[in-house]
Formats: C-alpha cells, structure tokens, sequence
C-alpha cells in the first residue's frame, strides 16, 4: 500500500467498488473490526496513529474500508477522507457508557457533514462480548438515532473480536447500495 | 561571443560554459555523461574543441584540468555505511512524501495532517511550518537548484508557493477540480506544472501566480508530471495507460504515447531529453523515443505492478520498483537487465539512485529502506527502525546523506 495505491482507492469507481469509512471514538474497536472484515488476527492491534485501508470483497462488491485513528487529537482530520465516501461505518464501545455522551455528539457531527450528505450510516454496537455491554436499542434510544430521516440507517450489534454480527451488517450496506443504485 | 568563466557540474558530469553575446551574458554546457575515471583526457579536449568553437586552443588545458578534476570525483569509492542520525517526530499524521534541497542543507516533508515542514539537516531542527492548506499536502518540490521556493500540493484542490526562507506564502494556485497529486518545477524556477485527479495538468507563473494553461486530454487521473532538462516540454503520465507529452509554449500535446494496458505510475525524461521511461501497472516499462514518440523497447519481468521507475541522473540506467518486492536496474539503451535487487519482504514503492550513481536506496511496505549497489545488485544495507510503512525516500546531491519518509508518522536521516 505505497502512496500510489493509496491514489488508486481515492479514485471513485461507483461499478463495483465501494469507498467505507470507518469511525468512531479511540479505543471503540474500529481497526478489530477491519482485520475482522478481512479475516486476519485480531490478537495484538495497536491504536492506530494515522489509517489503515483494506479491500474486502462482499457480495459482488469490492469494499475499499479505510478506518482512520480516532483519539481527540486526530479527529479533526477526519474531514481529509470525506470526499466520495459511500457508506459511513461509526463503531461504538457498547461497554464504555461514560463516552456514550461523547460518541453521539461526534455521531450527530458526522451527520450534519455537507460532505456526507445522504451518505447511508451503519453503526456497530461493538464490544457485545462484553458482560457489561449495553443493547443495540438502548444505545439507538440513547443516541436518537430514529431522528435519523435524510438518509438509510441501521444499527447492528457485534463483536469485532469475535466476528459475531459483523457479515449481518456488511450485508445490509450491499442491500442498500444495491438499492440506491437501482 | 566571448567565453567569460567556466563553472563545473559533477552530477551528472558536465562543464558549463559563461560566455558574453552582444553584451547579454549567457550559458551553455557540455554534457559529459559517458565521463569514465580511464577516459583519455587529451582526446576528449579535441573532441570537445572540434565541436566547441569557445574551446580556443589557449583554453584547452584548463579544459583538461576540469575533466581531470570531474574524473577524481566520480572514481571515488563510495563505500560509506549510513547511521540514524535522526528520527523526527515530524508530524501528527502519516508523511506523504519528502525532498531534499539541491545542496542537502534543509528538506521539506509532507503530510495527512495538511501541512509541510522544513528542516534543518545538519541539526534536525524544525524551520517552518507550512500551514494553510485545508486537507491532505500530497505533491511537494523544492525550485532546485536554486532552493529559495516550495511548492505544496494538495487533496484541497489547490497548490501554494512558498518562501523557504520565510515561511511565508506567496500565491495560492485555484482552479483545479480534484486533488493535486503531483508537481514540478521547470529548471529555469519560472513556471510550476500540476496534476490533478481532476485528469488535468496546469502551468502556473511562479512569478505573477496566474495559470499559464490547461493541458487537456487525459481521460483519467493524472499522477506523475515533470519537465525535461531543456524545460520546454512537460510529459505526465495517467490513470488512462497513457503519457502524454506536451510543448511548454503552445499547451498543446505533441505526442501521446500508447501501449501500456494498465495504469501508469511513473513517467520520466533522461538527462539529454532523448528518452522517455513509463511504468505501469501492467507490470512492464516502456522506454520511447522523445523526439518521435515511438517505443524503443519494453522492460518485462516484473511479476506485480510497476510502482516506480527512474533514470539516473546520466540517463544511461534505469531502476524499476515493483509491488512484487523486487527491484531491477536495466542499461537504457540496450534494455539489458543488469541486476535484480531482491530480498524486501513487501512490496516497493519508491526507488532512486544517488547522484554518483553508484547507489540505489528503495523504499518498502515492509517498514525498511535498502541500499544497494546497482552493478551487482548486492544489498549494501538495511535501514532499519521505522515501524510502519516507508512512503518516501531521497538522497542529497553530495549523496551522503538519505531521509526516509514513513506511515508511521516520523521521518528519519541517515547519514
């Protein structure tokens, strides 16, 4: 993944290809859950400093996800990957309740994004492995996510670490797309 | 005409003439890139006299003086073994790419956190933040060989100049539609060339800050531009398999050159103007004719992607770098391989050789540099210590010095 390749994702391919990002606070479990999508080991990850991009093939599609560090500092450069975004993927620590105050405003930021206008959001409820995790609708109710009206969402409970829920929500964005195309 | 001074040039080697002509002082050079340390010194005066009528015969042992004295710099041994001089926390996100000034004093990095920074290498000192640009700086150059000016392109869509001095900005450039991916400099520092993903390429005035014009043509992105030597024709290569070369002057395109059946990633003149290199995602190089526009030849035997490919600085070899985690050194005029450099355990990115000539540095995914020797293709040493991929490399004019370039978010010099 040279700087080349990184021109080549940037590209916009609307056919087949799909550009996915993937967000969330730090520590919210977003590169687990690209290694998850690709089928590597999720033992030792590190939190991530700039991005990661991985091309996964689903359902016909090739998904180019690149999943971009979310401690504070490095929020604000968020925007730079913005442009010609597909599907946006917001990751949640279900477990981390003291941040769910934290999690929504970044969430409702993202969506007030002009450049992100209509882009349809999956939200991972991460971390269900946890014995402390809170529900998928209790983080929706939380977060006001039924207010949500200018484009498709969907909230997906899941365990990055152990891949449970993951394939369900990859399958909704290949439904939604496929739809929005048609 | 009258000859005023000579001035040496030893990369690539050469001997430039300061002569005066109805009283404007003018320059012109004698390349000498087929200068061996065994070459026969007297002959080559004859030879340069008979074509050469300010080589009076009174001027023709100070000729002699400097090719001798070019002979003794290019049969140096270049046995140099590079340390970590310096690891600089250079940015808060990943680097993009780097460049050294033409003398190696300071070096400028690029960055996903949108700005561009100059250093100091003798001390690693940080000179300047370059800030102002609203996303990713991608493309960055120094005016070399002068050095006195920066130019930074951007994902914003707009490429800025810069005192190096200072710090400050002189122009902002608007008017591209997508990301600046790639730029240059012409050689006289008048003029700065940009591609963009919006499949065009613009000619900027350095001076005044207007657009020159638009170069037109491409059908996908463009992302490689440069000048030649002369600097009256600028070729860029694209997404479209296809580079075109274009008439400084006239903005329009004189050849488009076809063949490659994936996308380029590299495109570039030799010294003389001569010749044309192309990489491609096809996994081949193509190397054409510069005045016809014909090609001359096709490099294959790379098993992935070629993601970078350079001439040295005589034009007389060639360095390929290949997602396949290799790298080959080729003689540009009989196409003959001369060496394969292998042993990167990911694939290559960026590759280029010193100034000498002598060396070969590449930089790979799997987060090491190497430095090779191109003739043998040995592996001279591992420039170990980053831990995330390298992105970008580059040696210093003198060749004693490299810096390297890295996703992890730090920049190194080796020295």
């Amino acid at each position: 993944m040279g700087l080349l390749s990184l021109l080549k994702k940037l590209r916009s391919n609307p056919e087949q290809e799909l550009r996915i990002l993937l967000l969330g606070l730090d520590n919210a479990g977003k590169t687990t859950l690209l290694k998850s999508l690709a089928s590597e080991d999720v033992s030792h990850i590190t939190p991530t400093q700039g991005f990661n991009i991985k091309s996964v093939q689903s359902e016909g599609f090739k998904l180019n996800v690149w999943d971009i560090g979310g401690q504070r500092k490095i929020r604000p450069y968020w925007r730079n990957y913005f442009e010609n975004t597909d599907v946006l993927i917001y990751v949640i620590d279900s477990a981390d309740r003291k941040r769910f105050d934290e999690t929504g405003e970044e969430l409702s930021e993202l969506l007030a994004e002009e450049k992100l206008m209509g882009v349809p959001v999956l939200i991972f409820a991460n971390k269900q492995d946890l014995m402390n995790s809170a529900r998928a609708s209790e983080i929706a109710e939380g977060l006001n996510l039924h207010t949500i009206r200018d484009r498709p969402w969907n909230i997906q409970a899941c365990s990055a670490l152990n891949g449970e829920g993951v394939k369900d929500g990859l399958n909704w964005i290949s439904k939604n797309i496929q739809r929005k195309k048609k | 005409m009258k000859l005023k001074r000579f001035l040496l040039r030893y990369y690539p080697p050469g001997i430039i003439l300061e002569y005066e002509q109805q009283n404007v002082l003018k320059t012109k050079s004698i390349d000498l890139l087929d200068l061996k340390p065994n070459t026969n010194v007297q002959e080559l005066v004859e030879e340069i006299a008979k074509k050469e009528r300010l080589i009076t015969n009174s001027r023709k042992e100070q000729v002699a003086q400097l090719i001798i004295k070019l002979q003794q710099k290019i049969s140096q041994p270049d046995d140099r073994y590079f340390y970590l001089f310096k690891v600089l926390r250079a940015h808060i996100l990943p680097l993009t790419n780097v460049g050294f000034n033409k003398s190696g004093s300071c070096f400028i990095t690029g960055s996903y956190d949108r700005t561009c920074k100059v250093w100091d290498t003798a001390s690693g000192e940080e000179l300047h933040t370059l800030d102002g640009h609203r996303n990713v700086v991608y493309a960055i150059g120094f005016n070399n060989p002068y050095g006195d000016k920066i130019a930074t392109g951007s994902f914003d869509k707009t490429c800025k100049l810069w005192s190096t001095e200072s710090g400050k900005c002189f122009h902002t450039f608007k008017g591209h539609n997508s990301e600046i991916v790639c730029l240059s400099f012409n050689p006289q520092s008048t003029m700065l060339a940009t591609g963009s993903m919006d499949n065009s390429a613009k000619l900027w005035d350095i001076e005044t800050g207007v657009e020159l014009s638009t170069l037109t043509g491409h059908s996908a992105e463009i992302i490689s531009i440069g000048f030649n030597t002369k600097g009256d024709q600028v070729i860029t290569g694209s997404f479209d398999h296809t580079v075109s070369v274009w008439d400084v002057n006239s903005g329009e395109r004189i050849h488009s050159l076809i063949g490659h059946k994936a996308e380029i990633s590299s495109a570039q003149f030799n010294w003389d103007c001569s010749m044309i290199i192309t990489g491609s995602m096809d996994r081949t190089c193509k190397i054409w004719d510069a005045g016809s526009g014909q090609c001359m030849g096709v490099l294959v035997g790379h098993e992935d992607e070629v993601l970078d490919v350079v001439f040295d600085y005589t034009g007389q070899y060639i360095a390929t770098a290949s997602a396949d985690c290799t790298a080959r050194i080729y003689n540009a005029f009989t196409h003959e391989l001369i060496s394969k450099l292998e042993g990167h355990q990911g694939e290559i990115s960026k590759i280029t050789f010193n100034p000498q000539g002598t060396r070969v540095i590449t930089a790979s995914a799997d987060k090491t540099a190497r430095i090779w020797d191109p003739f043998t293709g040995d592996c001279k040493q591992i420039l170990e210590g980053h831990t995330d991929e390298i992105f970008s490399c580059a040696f210093n004019y003198e060749g004693n010095t490299i810096i390297t370039g890295s996703k992890d978010n730090t920049c190194r010099i080796w020295r």
